[in-house]
C-alpha cells in the first residue's frame, strides 16, 4: 500500500477533530451558560436580550472549529479539486494544524460558559454592568482566538509547502 | 467633546412658589438635586415618606390595570416597537390631565378592585365544582347525608373502599359476628373506587357494626350535607351561576374600561412623576416661609434657568464653580460621531476626577475595529440599512437606544469599507451564483487583498493598527498628564514607552529573520536599527529607574523599576491580541463561503435555485448575528482592555438630574436640555 494515500485520511482525521472537539465544547459551554440564563428569564423576563449575548459567547468555539476543519477541507481538495496531491507527510501536517484549535476550543469553551454563568449572576443583580459582565468571559475568548490563528496560519501554508 | 462643565446651583425662594419651581425643575430635567443636610432652628426637612408611597401606589395600580387591560382585549404590538420609545407630552397636555387625574385613578382602582372580584369568583367556582364533584356519587340517595338513624335503628351512610355488593358486604359482616343478621345494606353508587352505602342496624347493634365497618375501611362522607343530594347539588349550582354571573359583569366592565389605555398610562406617569417630586421635596431645607434647592447643573444651561425662575417665581439663584475635591457629576457632550460610542464608554466607566472624555478618540478606532471584524460589504449594508431606517422611522426613541443603533449605523459604513477592501460580498456569494446558475465566474476583485489568501499580511496589518492604537492610548495617557501639568509623570510613563515599545518593534524590521518571518517584503537599515535599539535601551533605563518612584528605599525602587520593566510583555501580549482582527473577519468570510458553497451543492435548475435562496436567507442571517455578536464583544474588549487599560480608569458618577422618569411619555420643555 502507498504510504501517501494515508495522507487524505489523516488531514480528514485532523479537520474531524476540529470540528468535532471545539463543537463539543460551545455545545456543552451554551448549554451550561443557558441554564443559568433561563434562571435569571424566569425571575426577569426584561433580561433575555443580555442573557443571550452572555449565553452566545462560548459559542464562538465551536465556529472556530468549523473554519478550520472547512478550511482544511478545501486545501486538501475533498470539497473538489485533487486530493491525491496530499502525501503522507503533507496529511499529518495538517492533522497537527488542526490539533490547537480542537483542544483549546474544547476547553476553553467550557471555561469561558463558567466565566459566562458568573457575569449571568452579575447581569441579574446589576444590569447596568453589562458592559463589564461581557468583558469577563471575552478574556477567556482570546485563547481561542490564538489558538484558531495558529490553525489558521498552519492550514493556509501547509499547502505551499515543498513536501 | 468632552465632560460638560457642571456649576453649583442653589435656588432660595417662597414656599407659595415651591408647587411651580419644582415642576419646572422636573420638566426642565436639567438640575440633579443633592439632598441638603443643613438643620438648624431655622431650616429643617419635611417628611414626605407617606405620600411619596402613596402616589408609587398608584403607579403600582394603574400599571396593574394596564396589565388586566392586556389580558382582556390585548394590544396589538409593531414588531419593532422597542425602538419607538415614548411619546412626548406638552406641559399643557400635562396639566390638563392633572385636572382628571383623580378620576382616572379611581378607574384603574375599579379595574383592579374588579380584577380581584373575577379572581374570587373564579377561586369559589372551583370550590363549588370540587363539592358537586364529590356529591355525584350520591345523587341517588333520598335522604340527608346526615342520617343517623331512627328511634329503633341506625343509620351509617359513607363510602367503602373498591366495588362492593350488598352480598360481600353482608357476608363480610357475618363472617366477622355470625349473630350480626338483622342489617340491612343498599348500595347507593358503586366504581371501581369506591362503593356509596346506606347500611341500617338496631339501634343495639350500633357499636358493633361501627367496629366491623370500620374494620373494612368504612369512612363517612368528607362534607355531608342536611339537605338530600339532589338539593344540595342544586343550591350549589345556583351559587355557581351566581358567582359566573359576577365574573361575566365584572369582565365586561374591564372590558368597556379597554379605551382608557391612555388615561392608565397618562395617571401612571403623573403619580411617578409626583412621587418624584415628594421624593426632592423630602430632600430639600425648608424653613417657615422659604425653601432651599441646591444641586448641579450644565453650565450651559445654568443661566437661562436662573433666568426664568427669578423672573416667574422671583427666586434668587446663585450659581457657583464647584470645588476639585467635589463629588461633581459628569455628563458627556459629543458631537454627531462620536456621541454613540458614550453607552459604550458608559458602561466600563464614566471619567473620573481629571480624566478626559475619550469619546471622539475612541469612536474613530471603534468604527474601524469593527468594520474590520465584520468586513463583508453586503453585512454592512444591510446593518447601514436598517439602523437608518429605525432611525428615520422611530423619531421618539430613548437616546440610549438611538445612540446604540447610530454606532451600529457608523460601524455598518465601515464594514462596507472593510467589505470592499477585502472583495467580500456575502462571502463569495457572486462567484458561487455565476458559477452555479449561470455557468460563467465572475468575482469582484478586492480593492486592496483577499484575506484568505494572504492571511499573513492581513496579520501583520492588525498588529500594525494594534501599535497605533495602543500608542494613541499613552497618546492619552501624555494629554491627560500635561494636562494636569505633571509634566514629569508624563515623561516616565509615556515617553519611555514609546521609546521602548516603538524602538523595540524598528529594531525588530531591521532584522532579518522577524522581517522574513511576518513576510515583509523589506528590511530597515541596519542604521536604523542600532538608533532604534538605544532608543530602547534608554527607554528601558529610564523605566527601571522611575517606575518605583513612589517608594523611597532605593532596593525597593529598584525593584519595582525592574517589574515595571517587567510590563513589556504586557504591550507583547496586548499587540497579540490584535490578531483577533484577523480570526474574527476571516471568520466572516469562510463561514459565509460554506453557506453559499453548501447552497450551491444541489446545482443549478429551478430546485437548485429554491434550496440555494433557502440555505443563503438562513445561512447568512444566522452568519450576521454570530459575527455580529462577536465583533461587537472584541470591539468593546480591545476598548476596555487594551486602549483603556493605558491610560482610563474611570469611576465618575453620572449626572442624574431631577427629571421624569416615567414609562409611557415624556416631558417636553422648550427650554430642555437635550444632550443630543
Amino acid at each position: 500500500m502507498d504510504i501517501n494515500s494515508l495522507g487524505v485520511p489523516l488531514a480528514l482525521l485532523g479537520a474531524a477533530l476540529a470540528a468535532l472537539l471545539a463543537g463539543i465544547g460551545s455545545a456543552i459551554g451554551v448549554g451550561i451558560a443557558g441554564e443559568a440564563a433561563a434562571g435569571v428569564v424566569t425571575e426577569d423576563p426584561s433580561k433575555f436580550g443580555k442573557v443571550l449575548v452572555l449565553q452566545l459567547l462560548p459559542g464562538t468555539q465551536g465556529i472556530y472549529g468549523l473554519l478550520i476543519a472547512f478550511l482544511t477541507l478545501a486545501n486538501i481538495g475533498v470539497l473538489g479539486g485533487d486530493p491525491s496531491q496530499v502525501t503522507f507527510a503533507k496529511g499529518l501536517l495538517y492533522f497537527f494544524a488542526c490539533l490547537p484549535m480542537a483542544f483549546v476550543g474544547l476547553w476553553s469553551a467550557k471555561h469561558q460558559a463558567r466565566a459566562s454563568v458568573a457575569s449571568i449572576g452579575l447581569v441579574a443583580k446589576k444590569p447596568e454592568q453589562f458592559g463589564k459582565s461581557m468583558i469577563l468571559p471575552a478574556m477567556v475568548e482570546t485563547y481561542a482566538v490564538l489558538a484558531l490563528l495558529v490553525s489558521l496560519l498552519a492550514v493556509a501554508n501547509i499547502g505551499k509547502l515543498p513536501l | 467633546m468632552a465632560v460638560v462643565a457642571m456649576q453649583r446651583i442653589s435656588i432660595l425662594a417662597l414656599k407659595q412658589h415651591r408647587k411651580g419651581i419644582l415642576e419646572k425643575l422636573q420638566r426642565c430635567g436639567v438640575v440633579e438635586i443633592t439632598a441638603s443636610n443643613c438643620e438648624d432652628s431655622v431650616f429643617s426637612r419635611m417628611d414626605t415618606n407617606e405620600s411619596q408611597r402613596l402616589f408609587e401606589k398608584n403607579v403600582d395600580i394603574a400599571g396593574r390595570a394596564l396589565d388586566i387591560l392586556d389580558r382582556y382585549a390585548p394590544e396589538k404590538k409593531p414588531l419593532l416597537s422597542m425602538f419607538s420609545g415614548r411619546s412626548p407630552l406638552t406641559a399643557k397636555q400635562y396639566y390638563q390631565f392633572a385636572q382628571r387625574a383623580e378620576e382616572c385613578t379611581r378607574a384603574a382602582n375599579r379595574v383592579v378592585a374588579l380584577q380581584k372580584n373575577v379572581d374570587e369568583n373564579q377561586a369559589e367556582i372551583a370550590r363549588l365544582d370540587s363539592q358537586l364533584e364529590a356529591l355525584r356519587p350520591w345523587m341517588k340517595l333520598d335522604i340527608s347525608m346526615r342520617f343517623s338513624g331512627t328511634r329503633a335503628t341506625a343509620a351509617f351512610v359513607g363510602q367503602l373502599p373498591g366495588q362492593q355488593t350488598e352480598e360481600m358486604i353482608l357476608q363480610a359482616v357475618a363472617q366477622q359476628e355470625p349473630e350480626l343478621n338483622k342489617l340491612g345494606v343498599e348500595i347507593v353508587s358503586a366504581s371501581p373506587e369506591q362503593t356509596c352505602v346506606v347500611i341500617l342496624c338496631p339501634l343495639c347493634d350500633k357499636a358493633r357494626v361501627d367496629e366491623i365497618l370500620r374494620a373494612m375501611g368504612f369512612a363517612k362522607p368528607s362534607a355531608p350535607s342536611r339537605e338530600t343530594p339532589k338539593q344540595r347539588a342544586q343550591e350549589l349550582q345556583r351559587k355557581r351561576d351566581a358567582a359566573q354571573q359576577e365574573i361575566d359583569a365584572a369582565q365586561e366592565e374591564i372590558s368597556s374600561n379597554a379605551n382608557r389605555r391612555e388615561d392608565f398610562r397618562l395617571t401612571a406617569d403623573y403619580n411617578a412623576m409626583r412621587a418624584e417630586r415628594y421624593q426632592v421635596l423630602g430632600e430639600l431645607a425648608q424653613s417657615k416661609h422659604t425653601f432651599l434647592v441646591t444641586g448641579y447643573i450644565p453650565q450651559k444651561a445654568a443661566s437661562s434657568l436662573a433666568q426664568c425662575l427669578a423672573e416667574k417665581y422671583e427666586a434668587y439663584v446663585e450659581l457657583q464653580q464647584p470645588d476639585e475635591k467635589e463629588d461633581t457629576p459628569v455628563l458627556l457632550k459629543n458631537n454627531a460621531f462620536a456621541a454613540p460610542v458614550e453607552p459604550v464608554l458608559e458602561s466600563y466607566s464614566l471619567p473620573g476626577k481629571g480624566e478626559v472624555d475619550p469619546c471622539s478618540v475612541m469612536a474613530i478606532f471603534y468604527y474601524v475595529l469593527f468594520g474590520m471584524m465584520l468586513s463583508d460589504a453586503a453585512y454592512g449594508l444591510i446593518m447601514v440599512l436598517f439602523c437608518a431606517f429605525a432611525l428615520h422611522k422611530y423619531q421618539n426613541m430613548e437616546s440610549g437606544m438611538r445612540k446604540t443603533l447610530q454606532m451600529f449605523l457608523y460601524g455598518g459604513i465601515s464594514t462596507i469599507f472593510w467589505g470592499v477592501m477585502f472583495g467580500s460580498y456575502f462571502g463569495d456569494a457572486i462567484t458561487v451564483v455565476s458559477q452555479t446558475f449561470f455557468q460563467t465566474e465572475i468575482t469582484i476583485p478586492p480593492l486592496w487583498f483577499t484575506p484568505s489568501e494572504e492571511p499573513m499580511r492581513l496579520l501583520v496589518f492588525s498588529f500594525l493598527l494594534g501599535i497605533v492604537h495602543l500608542f494613541t492610548g499613552l497618546g492619552m495617557l501624555f494629554y491627560q498628564d500635561v494636562k494636569q501639568k505633571k509634566y514629569k509623570d508624563a515623561i516616565y510613563d509615556v515617553i519611555f514607552w514609546y521609546l521602548l515599545v516603538g524602538g523595540g518593534i524598528l529594531y525588530l524590521l531591521s532584522v532579518e529573520m522577524a522581517t522574513s518571518m511576518l513576510g515583509l517584503g523589506f528590511v530597515l537599515p541596519a542604521g536604523v536599527g542600532t538608533v532604534a535599539g538605544l532608543c530602547a535601551i534608554v527607554g528601558a533605563v529610564g523605566i527601571v529607574a522611575t517606575a518605583g518612584r513612589e517608594s523611597r528605599n532605593p532596593l525597593k525602587r529598584l525593584l519595582k523599576g525592574l517589574y515595571g520593566l517587567y510590563n513589556v510583555s504586557g504591550y507583547l501580549s496586548d499587540i497579540l491580541s490584535y490578531s483577533r482582527l484577523l480570526a474574527l473577519g476571516l471568520a466572516t468570510g469562510v463561514i459565509a463561503s460554506v453557506f453559499n458553497q453548501m447552497g450551491g451543492m444541489v446545482g443549478g435548475g429551478v430546485l437548485g435555485a429554491v434550496v440555494f435562496i433557502l440555505v443563503f436567507v438562513i445561512g447568512h442571517t444566522l452568519n450576521i448575528g454570530i459575527n455580529l455578536l462577536g465583533a461587537y464583544v472584541h470591539t468593546n474588549r480591545l476598548q476596555y482592555v487594551e486602549f483603556f487599560g493605558k491610560f482610563y480608569s474611570g469611576g465618575g458618577r453620572k449626572f442624574a438630574p431631577f427629571g421624569a422618569k416615567t414609562k409611557y411619555y415624556k416631558m417636553q420643555e422648550d427650554e430642555r436640555y437635550e444632550n443630543k
